[in-house]
């Protein structure tokens, strides 16, 4: 899995729990705070991701000695 | 055994009696194909190629998708335009083999091994569309298995339609029915996520709100009914106790005093009551141990003493004490 990947998911689960969390409401209101503002600023990293640009499409190519090269096939 | 014969139908009418002339005969659904097939299926299957322990799971998140099949097919369009339309944050890196003939096996085989070096590849997608069961072939190869296998990426199997089912399909981590199938099931709708981020937010958003509009009531609370009220109580309660207490001592010392005074006047009326000269006045008169002093109350120890002084109200006398005497 690319890192790309793995920290998106590792983002909604952490932006999950931290609602969960903070509607439980064991916290005081300093760490509520700080919960709070984490959990924004997944959502934006989030949403930032999710809005980037369209898919983009490319072509993996071999040349004769083996070397990939991706060229871009989008149509 | 079951048999499929292609042939000339006629009827006698005269017996009323269908006849046959055949001139093709073969075994019912197993062709030379199809019996390879299973073959294979048995094999890869006792060496545990299908079992679950060996199956990937997805990531919930591709943002990188190979897709190994024909360039200009119809699955190749299908698969790109439904990833693009589910997950446009999405880059789908084409790499394009044969699909059927002689070569597909060997390129599909090479393709799973240059992907990974590729890097950060999520997912791979291999498939192709419809076809014959010779058209489907490659994806029935040996070595195209044993490339899946050995792939360490996920992949999803979309071979042909929902009826066709292949050995890449056995092998793969999911097998989807079709090559939009395929597309669908590796990346979700971004609309989803989308909405689920928004709504975290919000939750956020209202959770820290009703937090704090609690807070912020309760310090109101406090500066109105309570706290400065309560410093101000205290403060004034305080006073007072304060004022009280020096008001309560004053009236204490007073009264202790006073009391005192009416102690004094009871102490004085109570030793006045117990001087004894006003009893000897009266007739009676005190015996004490000459020698010592001390006072003498019984006959015994009058006798011991030996000497008495004896004390009247105008004066004392020395006694000698000589014997009990009866009454």
């Amino acid at each position: 899995m690319s890192e790309k990947s793995k920290n998106f998911e590792e983002s909604m689960k952490r932006l999950e729990a931290i609602v969960t969390e903070l509607e439980k409401g064991d916290f005081s209101l300093e760490e509520s705070l700080q919960r709070f503002e984490e959990g924004l600023k997944l959502g934006k990293s989030c949403k930032e991701i999710l809005e980037k640009a369209e898919a983009k499409v490319k072509t993996l190519v071999e040349d004769s000695e083996g070397t990939l090269r991706e060229e871009d096939a989008s149509p | 055994m079951q048999v499929i014969a292609h042939g000339r139908l006629t009827l006698y009418e005269t017996y009323g009696q269908f006849q046959m002339v055949v001139n093709v005969i073969e075994e019912a659904g197993v062709g030379d194909l199809e019996r390879a097939f299973q073959k294979l299926k048995e094999k890869l299957g006792k060496e545990g190629l299908f079992e679950v322990e060996h199956k990937q799971a997805l990531p919930a998140y591709a943002f990188r998708i190979a897709v190994v099949t024909s360039p200009t097919g119809a699955a190749v369009r299908d698969i790109i335009a439904t990833l693009s339309r589910r997950w446009p944050c999405s880059e789908i890196l084409v790499v394009p083999v044969r699909v059927q003939g002689d070569l597909a096996a060997g390129e599909i085989v090479r393709a799973l091994e240059q992907i990974p070096r590729a890097g950060a590849v999520d997912l791979v997608i291999l498939g192709r569309g419809g076809g014959s069961l010779e058209d489907l072939w490659a994806f029935n190869e040996e070595s195209v298995a044993r490339a899946i296998h050995a792939c360490p990426l996920p992949i999803i199997s979309a071979v042909g339609h929902e009826t066709d089912v292949t050995i890449a399909d056995f092998v793969a981590d999911v097998r989807a029915a079709t090559p939009t199938m395929a597309a669908e099931i590796a990346v979700p709708n971004v609309d989803d996520v989308f909405s689920t981020v928004v709504e975290s937010q919000r939750r956020l958003g209202r959770n820290m709100k009703a937090r704090l509009d609690g807070v912020r009531s309760k310090i109101q609370e406090l500066l109105k009914s309570y706290a400065l009220g309560q410093i101000r109580n205290r403060i004034q309660s305080q006073l007072q106790t304060y004022d009280y207490a020096i008001e309560k001592l004053q009236r204490n010392m007073i009264d202790r005093i006073a009391r005192c005074g009416v102690r004094l006047d009871g102490f004085v009326a109570r030793l006045k009551g117990l001087d004894a000269r006003a009893v000897l006045s009266r007739g009676y008169a005190i015996c004490a141990d000459f020698e010592t002093g001390k006072g003498v109350q019984t006959v015994d120890g009058a006798l011991l003493a030996g000497n008495l002084r004896v004390t009247f109200s105008d004066g004392s006398v020395l006694s000698e004490v000589k014997e009990r005497v009866d009454e």
